[in-house]
């Protein structure tokens, strides 16, 4: 058997090779030129140090860029984009592999390593992911066209309308086109390894009764219309979707892996101009896929408000593109000039719609922040004073009394009147946990049954506790992310000086909003003082046995995460072992863990209005998810707003008496023998 | 458009209320001090002008505990001049402030002119018969409109203002107003703007208070307060629990021993 070898350039007159030269040189400066483009609208953002280090940032490019890892909860889409991506990444090699064998190795040195069996399996890998290419190409076709999803309709694509379809028609047209020029060279030189090229071989049955000439003229058309493809593919990357390989790579790598939910610390004012992001966040934004995953799990979206977190991210990196290509001069608001406003972009509506449950942003499979872009807009809007009657009314509330109910803050502790101990006063004796309470679990009456459940507990397990009393202001988590920056310093400046007063070792909270300010909002000034959700303490006092659940719940309970425990905190064991503690079987709603489903508090939500158009509010969709799950009884949450939203939807759907919404401290207080339940 | 926001600052009922020793005065001690409602709305139908037509906004209020906070506010939400008038004053004589007030406004402007709109709150908490606006209006000589809802310039006549005020069963009334005048205003066209934190904190960087004295000369006899206390318990409500059938007994038996029931 002669030797197998390559030849590249077969039946290509030379011309046509310099042409191929020429086009792909063509093809390549129209990309970079494009590539320069982007970098430039990149570097018009505002500065922002990156976080971890090179190998972290590595190791994320590989997971998450290389292998789409964020993909792996959605079978058909990995598949499909894997195939995609690493089919047309290995043709890509192969053909550069060819290019240096032929015009490298072989015209320079007259040395050809692309020859026996090197060869053989050269040819054997690029059918097989030429395969993998037009499998994971129908699959998009069958996504796009046929089983249209409502997250892949795009509203506003930031590049052409008919983008996705022209990428996908010019990619099968690569594929095809190649396979083609393969089956008609294999037919026409008919080597005896001809099999290895499995497809290429199986095509060129098809040319067989054609004559030579017919199938070298047949050949030489099908290679330039596949130069041509490739080249028109290669250069209209930057000017297409198609650019999220290099833009999406970029923004996972300088995605921080950090939970999500990370607000801008240092831009107060917030957004007014494109220009006022990060250049990460425009990066993210230029990174958007269209793939619509945020748009899926979002609870705003899924009320039918006008909120999609993926239009807003199309929508803002079209704005991104439109001013880095005007020939207007930058101006930035921070040195003076007046950039427009983002007001036409991204409509008030839209941005009041964000519960912030940062549901988006741990679907993004290339690490979009879109909870933080939307509080930078908010941070404008709260300066422009463009907000809703009833938050401003809140705010106002807070400014003056600390708390969002308008109550005096001397108020704050008479929830504990219905207890027969004394909470004993943090600022006035050392304690080990420092009961930091929350305005919900303080003011809402019927929460306020909920602390004292919590505070007859920690009393029945001798745990040394103590609260603030009346210097415990609101923590301002929400406050935060309805972008009243100000507000949330002073609050936290208060809150800060009570805490420095006491005397404590670690800090408990019942509300995970509490949790999360304090964890992570106040955490450079709080030196390092460990702060816990009231399930971890909990569960600790279980494994110690200094609690002792004597009355199983012997009932069918389902967890609700709550936002700022699960999802921004990775607080997820605690609760259901404390459950499971309890003698309750836990069972999972399908929307569990990280993937839990919002119910509409966060951000703010609380203090406004619904819009009238709403199809079902996000807590009437998820106590309906929790009653169809199979013999549940009870709904258990572990965060006050929680409570009062789900027991409220209980309510207005009519399932208040098939399911009970209970907080894990009232479950627990159940289990107890009668002297503490009793104890008031 | 010159207009003047008179503030009064009330004490703050959502905190708890204390008396005092004397058992006349509030416990001020105990008590928070804020503006007023009615003053709130005031400020708001001001800046509301000073948006639309453009005007002058320049608010002042006689001394009061957290009186600063107030006027920082006012001065963040776009007020020009914030002006505080020492001393504080002790009881509750609509008719001194006024007088106090009065002096202010000839010491600001002499004898007000045309474009110049004085604004109160139409009543306060601890004026319900809303006499400050009306009191003061009579001691400048000044034509006064209480309980306004709106107000808005005569469009082409310098000078003059349509006011709307507001009657009892749905009623309103639209009136021509000719400048300057004492306008009590009942509520804003919109409710209170909200401003961020951070102006307020910008306001009070800057310090921009002013501050004047005007010692109040006490003439004839005001009404003088005898004692203030707490309203007594007189009756209770009762509170039925238990299922619907207790209710209902239990509603029965109240209809029976009042003699609904027969």
């Amino acid at each position: 058997m002669e030797e197998p070898v390559r030849q590249t350039f077969w039946n290509v007159p030379h011309w046509a090779e310099i042409a191929q030269y020429a086009g792909g040189g063509l093809a390549v400066i129209i990309f970079l030129y494009g590539l320069w483009r982007h970098i430039k609208r990149w570097k018009s953002g505002r500065s922002e140090k990156l976080e971890g280090t090179f190998g972290h940032r590595l190791t994320l490019l590989v997971k998450y860029g290389l292998f789409q890892g964020r993909l792996s909860n959605d079978a058909q889409s990995l598949l499909m984009h894997l195939f995609i991506f690493w089919g047309m990444a290995v043709l890509a090699l192969a053909t550069a592999i060819a290019t240096v064998d032929w015009d490298v190795a072989h015209l320079l040195f007259d040395y050809q390593f692309l020859k026996g069996n090197f060869y053989l399996v050269y040819e054997l890998g690029a059918d097989l992911f030429g395969l993998f290419l037009v499998i994971g190409l129908c699959i998009a076709v069958i996504r796009r066209y046929i089983q249209r999803p409502e997250k892949l309709a795009t509203e506003n694509p930031p590049t052409f309308k008919i983008d996705s379809g022209a990428l996908l028609l010019m990619l099968l047209g690569i594929a095809i086109t190649g396979f083609i020029v393969e089956a008609l060279r294999l037919a026409s030189m008919k080597p005896d390894w001809a099999e290895w090229a499995f497809i290429g071989y199986a095509l060129s049955g098809l040319f067989g009764a054609m004559s030579i000439d017919s199938i070298e003229a047949s050949h030489f058309v099908f290679w330039s219309a596949h130069a041509v493809l490739s080249f028109v593919f290669i250069a209209a990357i930057p000017y297409s979707k198609a650019f999220h390989m290099v833009s999406s790579a970029v923004s996972v790598y300088t995605g921080n892996n950090i939970p999500p939910g990370r607000v801008s610390e240092d831009n107060e004012e917030g957004v007014v101009g494109i220009t006022d992001f990060t250049w990460r966040q425009l990066i993210q934004f230029d990174g958007c896929t269209w793939c619509g995953r945020c748009q899926d799990v979002c609870p705003a979206h899924a009320a039918g408000w006008r909120l999609s977190p993926k239009n807003v991210v199309l929508k803002l990196n079209a704005e991104s593109g439109r001013s880095a290509g005007s020939s207007k001069p930058e101006n930035k608001s921070d040195n003076g000039g007046t950039p427009e406003g983002l007001g036409d972009v991204v409509s008030a509506e839209e941005l009041w719609g964000c519960t912030t449950c940062a549901a988006c942003e741990n679907e993004c499979p290339v690490f979009i922040q879109q909870p933080r872009a939307l509080i930078d807009m908010r941070r404008h809007l709260v300066i422009e004073g463009e907000l809703g009657d009833t938050l401003g009314e809140v705010l106002m509330k807070i400014t003056r009394y600390g708390n969002s109910f308008g109550q005096s803050d001397r108020a704050r502790s008479k929830w504990t009147q219905g207890l027969d101990f004394k909470l004993k006063d943090a600022r006035k004796e050392a304690v080990e946990y420092l009961w930091f309470v929350g305005d919900y679990a303080s003011y809402d009456a019927r929460v306020q049954e909920v602390s004292r459940a919590v505070a007859r507990l920690f009393h029945a397990a001798g745990l040394d506790f103590g609260i603030l009393n009346e210097s415990e202001k609101g923590t301002g988590n929400d406050i935060r992310r309805v972008g009243e920056e100000g507000l949330f310093d002073m609050l936290r400046e208060k809150n800060l000086k009570a805490l420095s007063k006491a005397k404590y070792k670690k800090i408990v909270t019942t509300d995970p909003h509490t949790y999360n300010a304090l964890k992570n909002d106040y955490a450079r000034d709080m030196d390092g003082v460990e702060v816990v959700h009231y399930t971890e303490v909990l569960e600790q006092l279980v494994s110690e046995r200094k609690l002792e659940p004597s009355r199983p719940l012997n009932a069918k309970v389902t967890f609700h995460d709550p936002c700022y425990l699960g999802r921004y905190n990775g607080v997820y064991a605690s609760p259901r072992k404390v459950l499971r503690a309890l003698g309750a079987e836990v069972a999972e709603m399908p929307r569990t863990r990280e993937h839990s489903f919002c119910c509409g508090a966060g951000g703010g939500r609380i203090w406004m209005e619904d819009s009238p158009d709403t199809k079902e509010r996000p807590a009437d969709s998820r106590i309906r998810e929790a009653a169809a799950v199979s013999g549940v009884q009870v709904l258990a949450v572990a965060c006050p707003k929680d409570l009062v939203m789900f027991q409220d939807a209980a309510k207005t759907t009519g399932f208040e008496d098939k399911i009970a919404v209970k907080d894990i401290a009232q479950l627990f207080l159940e289990t107890l023998n009668q002297e503490v339940k009793d104890e008031q | 458009m010159n207009i003047i926001v008179l503030m009064k600052m009330v004490p703050d009922v959502v905190e708890p209320l204390e008396i005092a020793e004397d058992g006349k005065n509030l416990d001020k001690e105990a008590i928070r001090m804020m503006a007023s409602e009615s003053s709130e709305h005031a400020l708001e139908q001001a800046l509301i002008l000073k948006d639309s037509v453009g005007a002058e906004v320049t608010v002042a209020a006689i001394e009061a505990p957290e009186l600063d906070d107030a006027l920082f506010s006012a001065s963040a939400k776009g007020a020009v001049r914030v002006i505080k008038i020492t001393p504080e004053q002790d009881g509750l004589r609509a008719d001194i402030s006024a007088s106090v007030l009065k002096e202010f406004i000839k010491q600001e402007c002499g004898s007000p002119g045309s474009d110049t709109l004085i604004f109160t709150g139409s009543q306060a908490i601890d004026d319900l018969q809303g006499e400050l606006g009306p009191t003061l209006a009579e001691q400048l000589g000044l034509p006064f409109i209480g309980v306004v809802t709106s107000i808005k310039p005569v469009e082409g006549e310098e000078g003059k203002v349509t006011a709307i005020k507001e009657y009892s069963g749905g009623l309103r009334g639209e009136y021509e107003v000719a400048l300057p005048a004492v306008v009590g205003i009942q509520a804003a066209e919109q409710p209170s703007r909200y401003v961020p934190f951070a102006k307020i904190r910008a306001a009070m960087k800057s310090g921009s208070i002013e501050s004047t004295e005007i010692t109040p000369e006490v003439e004839g006899r005001g009404v003088e307060i005898a004692r203030m206390y707490v309203p007594e318990v007189t009756g209770r409500a009762e509170m039925i629990e238990g299922d619907p059938e207790t209710v209902a007994a239990r509603l029965i038996e109240i209809f029976k021993q009042n003699g609904i029931l027969g």
